[in-house]
């Protein structure tokens, strides 16, 4: 199966770059955690921050680990050194291809996302991951890495893959639900703000780690992502004129 | 067979390749030449499907190439000019990511690997990533690569540029000895002595346009197979005769500075570029 292939791939690059990719993975969130979690005692809906700060800083791991994984990795891939026209010309059918980038962005972000979860688990928080949790993530990752590898097919310079880190990541890191609620936010924007990925998936996580249900409708618009997305990836690679 | 019909790309306003038509028969070594920007590497990305092409269709053994084409692709291997691999991975690693892409059994990818850079003399660096390989490596590492899947079509993107003489000898016999194996193989290449050696025929593009098709010896029998070399100051100049008679009877006539040779392959390429150079100034 090509998806293996893939998946193999992208296990080669993991354990090559193993520090690098899980120092990158825990530096920002943790800075994020010690700062306004631990350093700015506050509350939010009651209770301490931090128990609304971790769920957000998980799912914005995941978000980030995926996206990353497969941004730069595809844009140097198909723009820098070329690498893709050794798959374009290959018998591998490039849906598998396709799927085993998304599968491997998502499981880099699950991992990402786990390391948070890992860093915060001697604070006694009282909130609760279970296998919702795990999924969440792992659906998360997976959107994200559909995102990025349509972006990586649209850029035109290797150097461009950061650029989208800057104009998309950074913005719904810091307004997506991550640190501070969308309900707080003026009528139309904050409607648009919901109905992004990561609020969604923050919300999600939230409602997990307080106990509950994750909600029907969150999953709902993170598979509508994803159709979105995988659609117009399976169509540039089969019909993109110059891939 | 690769039969290709009508085949034209666009960039924007720019044609690259322009209603290219030729039919390469099973087990032919052909040669595809031409200028810088001719378009042949263009061709090369279309026959491997990493660009589709604007208008026009390329079939093997009948069935139409594309990218959903997986039986066709399968008996396809390029080299390209440029080194289109991981840079980070290991000569392994590339060779086991090549098997992997064309569904070969993890047995077979160990033996083919070990075999073939043993063949190639790069045993040795196996462990070795290949962002600090020299570049003649890199392009054996190709080779490697692209001989892993045991191909039947062969498409080689300028294959020997960058290598020294001895290397590029080398890649010669190589090719001889694929060849005798029956694969079919298409080439581009700035080295037109390297055509001249090893293709049974050979068409000359320009401007993505095909200007002509033919054995070497045929192309050069046009032209005529002996050549007047005369050095009048700074400029070289030529000329071409049907006969030996003919090329020694003007040669008397000739200077001091004048030499008779055979006509190469390269003299037509000159020519031929060359007039329709001129003729585009026109």
């Amino acid at each position: 199966m090509g998806i293996i292939t893939v998946l193999w791939e992208k296990w080669v690059e993991f354990k090559r770059d193993f520090y690098k990719i899980t120092m990158a993975a825990m530096i920002s969130p943790l800075m994020y955690l010690l700062i306004f979690g631990m350093g700015i005692q506050t509350t939010s809906h009651g209770e301490p921050y931090l128990n609304f700060l971790i769920p957000g800083l998980v799912c914005m791991a995941t978000m980030t680990g995926s996206f990353s994984a497969v941004a730069q990795n595809m844009s140097v891939q198909r723009l820098y050194e070329k690498a893709l026209d050794q798959v374009m010309v290959s018998p591998t059918p490039l849906w598998q291809f396709i799927l085993g980038q998304i599968l491997g962005g998502s499981l880099r972000g699950f991992y990402a996302g786990g390391v948070i979860l890992l860093l915060t688990l001697p604070i006694k928080t009282g909130l609760t991951f279970n296998g919702w949790s795990v999924l969440i993530m792992l659906l998360n990752g997976t959107v994200f890495a559909t995102i990025a590898l349509v972006l990586s097919f649209l850029a035109k310079s290797y150097t461009d893959a950061p650029r989208y880190t800057a104009y998309i990541i950074t913005p719904m890191s810091f307004l997506c639900n991550t640190f501070f609620s969308t309900e707080t936010m003026p009528g139309g924007f904050r409607q648009f703000v919901s109905v992004l990925p990561l609020s969604q998936t923050c919300a999600m996580m939230r409602r997990v780690a307080a106990g509950e249900g994750p909600g029907m409708a969150g999953f709902g618009i993170l598979l509508s992502y994803l159709a979105v997305f995988s659609g117009i990836a399976v169509f540039y690679i089969y019909r993109k004129k110059n891939l | 067979m690769i039969e290709i019909t009508n085949l034209t790309k666009k960039f924007d306003r720019f044609t690259a390749v322009d209603h290219l038509n030729l039919t390469i028969g099973t087990g032919e070594f052909f040669g595809l030449l031409g200028p810088n920007g001719a378009g042949k590497t263009t061709t090369i990305s279309m026959l491997s499907t990493v660009l589709l092409p604007t208008e026009g269709e390329i079939r093997i053994d009948g069935v139409k190439l594309d990218r959903k084409a997986s039986a066709q692709k399968r008996t396809l291997s390029v080299i390209t000019q440029e080194y289109s691999m991981r840079q980070d991975m290991t000569m392994e690693q590339v060779m086991e990511y090549q098997g992997r892409l064309y569904f070969l059994p993890r047995h077979v990818i160990k033996e083919r690997t070990q075999e073939l850079l043993e063949f190639t003399g790069l045993s040795e660096y196996r462990k070795r990533v290949v962002r600090h390989l020299s570049g003649g490596m890199k392009r054996k590492l190709m080779v490697c690569r692209a001989l892993m899947t045991e191909p039947e079509i062969l498409l080689l993107d300028e294959p020997t540029a960058g290598m020294d003489a001895f290397a590029r000898r080398q890649m010669w016999n190589l090719l001889r000895q694929l060849h005798s194996r029956g694969i079919t193989i298409l080439l581009t290449t700035h080295y037109i002595d390297e055509a001249q050696t090893l293709c049974d025929r050979v068409a000359l593009i320009h401007q993505g346009k095909l200007d002509v098709v033919d054995t070497p010896a045929a192309l050069i029998r046009s032209l005529g197979e002996f050549a007047v070399d005369e050095m009048d100051q700074d400029n070289l100049s030529s000329r071409y005769f049907g006969s030996r008679e003919e090329a020694i009877a003007y040669l008397a006539g000739a200077g001091e500075n004048a030499a008779l040779r055979a006509t190469t392959l390269e003299d037509v390429f000159v020519a031929r570029s060359g007039r329709r150079l001129s003729g585009g100034r026109k």
